[in-house]
């Protein structure tokens, strides 16, 4: 058996004893038990994620999708988790658009966990259409990105010790796997002034 | 934490092998106001669970150890029709991207459930996608009576209105264009969805339209373009084997089908449509190597399936391996009560008697195989016993039943082909030649006949002896049409008639059936119209 195999089945088993957890966590009201599970949960798939990045392996699986329904679930998961304030905007937002529906909430998820971390009060998660694009955005009020990551922002992300730059990587290659026509995905990092997290999809 | 909802009086069925996620689900359900829970480890319960009632929500987990899985469980259900389309089947997976790979455009669950999962996660889910089944209910129901004309008019609606649930009545809408056979309508809505966006649905909605429409070339390279945009989607690969079988290019069509198997070496369609097509070919190495893997991973599982012994044991024989056969089979009867009197498993045995020079217990398995009567049996059983007869010598009841397929089948050239190859083995190729003439003759005298009575007035016995023949060839579009057309002339002149106008719909349905552009077709409609201008819209 390669090492691959027995680390995506590995991850797979730890991946069921986390959901047992969570579930455990979320039955006693232990909001930060459950958040570290499903945070690692979510590590978990995202390592898985950059192999098949590596190996050539990520095949996304585009159909017709809800954004206002991701937002909503975003949100309504994200909620018991802090004591922030979470927003959800869908009021521009498209009833249906053509996107990866398990490969996007990865990158939101993890947009958003990356959030949590540096908001002082408030995250609004929105989806909002413009002409051929689908935008969404997570914006905290927070610090905002350091410089240097604006600086630069198509370089390979450096992968720093919280793990951050591994999101991102694999959050810019799952945008460009969107596309159409020759058209692809991008994110964009910005200061408004807080952090804001933008991946859009094109038509 | 939970919100009231409005489907707490919903039945669940939880298919989960691991105890711990079994109970923490169960809890999940429960904090949400979800009581009627039922509750299995593994399929051969959730199977029991299901024979005995009916669910609206089934949340299998996609792992579900030895050996099986929930795409298996899932096709299994669906194939023999133990869930209806009302029933929500939801997967539950801890990693989207091994269940993922084995997407059939033909056969998927409702949703993925990424564990883990807040109860809330799964709240809004069960929300959604019941409020999804609500809407499609109709579109549902007319499915399951396929409906198709009705199931598009339903679908119409849905698109116009323009709400939500758009996409997955654009879907369906497809399948239904096809379905009754609006082939030009359905080339038209795919390709009108592609011009928006490749979407592998509509990408292989456009391959099968091509494929109803017999433009190999076309479909070929669509699924070829398709297997190149969406890897994962295993339905294109049959599809492209099937349509290599088609122009004679089996090698082609195991080729695409290997590959497929590359993708999901644990799907067990896979290794059936492997069998299917070395079979045709008679490269019975590879029905063995495929179908001994289905026979391993399902023995003593619910999933298995006797066909695929018998057509394992066929292989053994062929391969000139009788007492394999012969072994098989036994300890198949041995071991389930079905199988005991399984007509294709009692031909194939009293074949590899026959080859194993027992012909007393040959006779004796023959005898079990022709208990049935030949126009209710399916064809590949059909031919299975054929075979058997004429191997072991009972030349005219294995002719007979060659007769039967050829009149149910009277169009098929590759079906002709089978019958010409049985009796190339067992009789001789002219014999072949002159079966087939003799079944277009009798099909052919029977209509005279129908059509003589008719004119002399003796209406009504046209109608029966047209009705008694289409119930033995139901895949006879001809005798089948016009028993529909007979039947209504009688009740066009005599009066109507709610059995016989029954009976003339479901003929209708059946030749729509089997060809949506049979002439005979409009006459039929053509006739309908009057009886409604003679006898008033009641009838």
């Amino acid at each position: 058996m390669s090492f691959a195999t027995l680390a995506a089945l590995t991850i797979h088993d730890v991946k069921n004893r986390l959901a047992a957890m969570a579930a455990r966590a979320e039955a006693r009201g232990d909001s930060e038990t459950l958040r570290d599970a499903l945070t690692a949960a979510g590590d978990l798939s995202r390592l898985l994620a950059c192999y098949k990045v590596d190996a050539g392996l990520l095949q996304p699986d585009i159909d017709t999708r809800c954004p206002v329904d991701l937002v909503d679930e975003l949100v309504a998961e994200t909620r018991p988790l802090t004591r922030l304030e979470i927003a959800g905007d869908c009021g521009l937002a498209p009833p249906a658009w053509y996107y990866d529906e398990s490969l996007i909430r990865m990158v939101l998820a993890n947009a958003l966990h990356n959030a949590l971390r540096f908001a002082r009060t408030r995250i609004t998660v929105s989806a909002r259409q413009t002409d051929d694009w689908l935008e969404f955005r997570i914006a905290d009020d927070g610090p905002g990105y350091p410089a240097d990551m604006l600086a630069n922002p198509t370089a390979a992300a450096p992968i720093s010790d919280d793990g951050v730059g591994i999101g991102l990587h694999l959050a810019r290659h799952v945008a460009a796997l969107h596309e159409n026509h020759g058209i692809r995905g991008v994110i964009t990092l910005e200061n408004e002034p807080g952090a804001v997290f933008s991946l859009k999809l094109p038509r | 934490m939970a919100s009231v909802n409005t489907y707490d009086n919903k039945k669940f069925l939880i298919v989960d092998d691991l105890p711990e996620m079994r109970s923490s689900l169960r809890t999940q359900l429960a904090s949400l106001g979800y009581s009627n829970v039922a509750i299995s480890s593994n399929v051969r319960t959730a199977l029991d669970h299901l024979e005995q009632g009916s669910f609206d929500v089934i949340l299998c987990d996609y792992y579900l150890g030895g050996g099986t899985d929930g795409q298996q469980v899932l096709e299994h259900v669906r194939n023999r029709k133990l869930i209806s389309r009302s029933t929500l089947f939801i997967m539950i997976t801890a990693e989207k991207g091994y269940a993922s790979v084995v997407t059939a455009a033909e056969c998927q669950p409702d949703d993925y459930l990424l564990k883990p999962f807040t109860a809330d996660t799964l709240q809004a889910r069960l929300t959604r996608l019941l409020d999804k089944k609500t809407r499609l209910a109709k579109v549902d129901a007319m499915q399951e009576k396929e409906r198709w004309p009705e199931v598009v008019a339903a679908c119409d609606e849905i698109i116009a209105s323009g709400d939500r649930y758009q996409p997955d009545a654009m879907r369906i809408r497809g399948n239904a264009l096809i379905a009754c056979g609006r082939i030009d309508e359905a080339m038209a809505f795919y390709n009108q969805v592609l011009g928006i966006r490749a979407m592998p649905w509509a990408r292989f909605g456009l391959a099968r339209a091509q494929y109803a429409q017999g433009d190999a070339d076309n479909c070929k390279a669509t699924l070829t373009q398709l297997i190149l945009e969406a890897p994962q989607l295993l339905s294109a690969y049959d599809l492209l084997g099937r349509v290599h079988v088609d122009t004679g290019q089996a090698d082609e069509a195991l080729k695409i089908l290997d590959q497929a198997c590359t993708i999901a070496p644990d799907s067990l369609s896979r290794h059936r449509a492997i069998a299917k097509v070395a079979e045709e070919m008679s490269d019975f190495t590879r029905v063995e190597s495929a179908l001994a893997r289905v026979v391993k991973k399902t023995h003593n599982s619910p999933l298995r399936d006797t066909a695929d012994i018998a057509r394992l044991g066929n292989a053994y024989s062929e391969m000139g391996e009788p007492a394999k056969a012969i072994e098989l089979i036994d300890d198949a009867r041995k071991n389930f009560k079905s199988d005991a009197n399984d007509p294709q498993l009692a031909a194939v045995e009293a074949l590899a008697q026959h080859k194993a020079g027992k012909p007393e217990l040959a006779a004796a398995a023959l005898a079990r195989a022709l208990t049935s009567e030949p126009g209710t049996l399916p064809k590949d059983v059909a031919m299975s016993i054929a075979r058997a007869c004429l191997a072991t010598g009972r030349q005219a009841e294995g002719e007979a039943m060659l007769k039967s397929v050829v009149q149910n089948n009277p169009d098929s050239a590759a079906v002709h082909e089978q019958v010409a190859a049985a009796l190339n083995v067992h009789g001789s190729p002219e014999r072949a030649a002159t079966l087939i003439q003799e079944c277009r003759e009798e099909v052919v005298a029977l209509n005279n006949e129908a059509v003589r009575r008719g004119r002399a007035g003796e209406l009504g016995e046209a109608a029966t002896m047209l009705t008694e023949a289409a119930e033995r060839l139901p895949g006879n579009a001809q005798i089948v049409s016009n028993a529909a057309f007979a039947l209504l002339l009688d009740i066009y002149s005599n009066g109507p008639d709610a059995s016989k106008l029954r009976d003339a719909l479901r003929f209708q349905e059946t030749v729509t059936a089997l060809n949506p552009r049979h002439p005979k077709l409009t006459d039929i409609a053509d006739l309908q119209r009057r009886i409604r201008a003679k006898y008033g819209q009641t009838s």
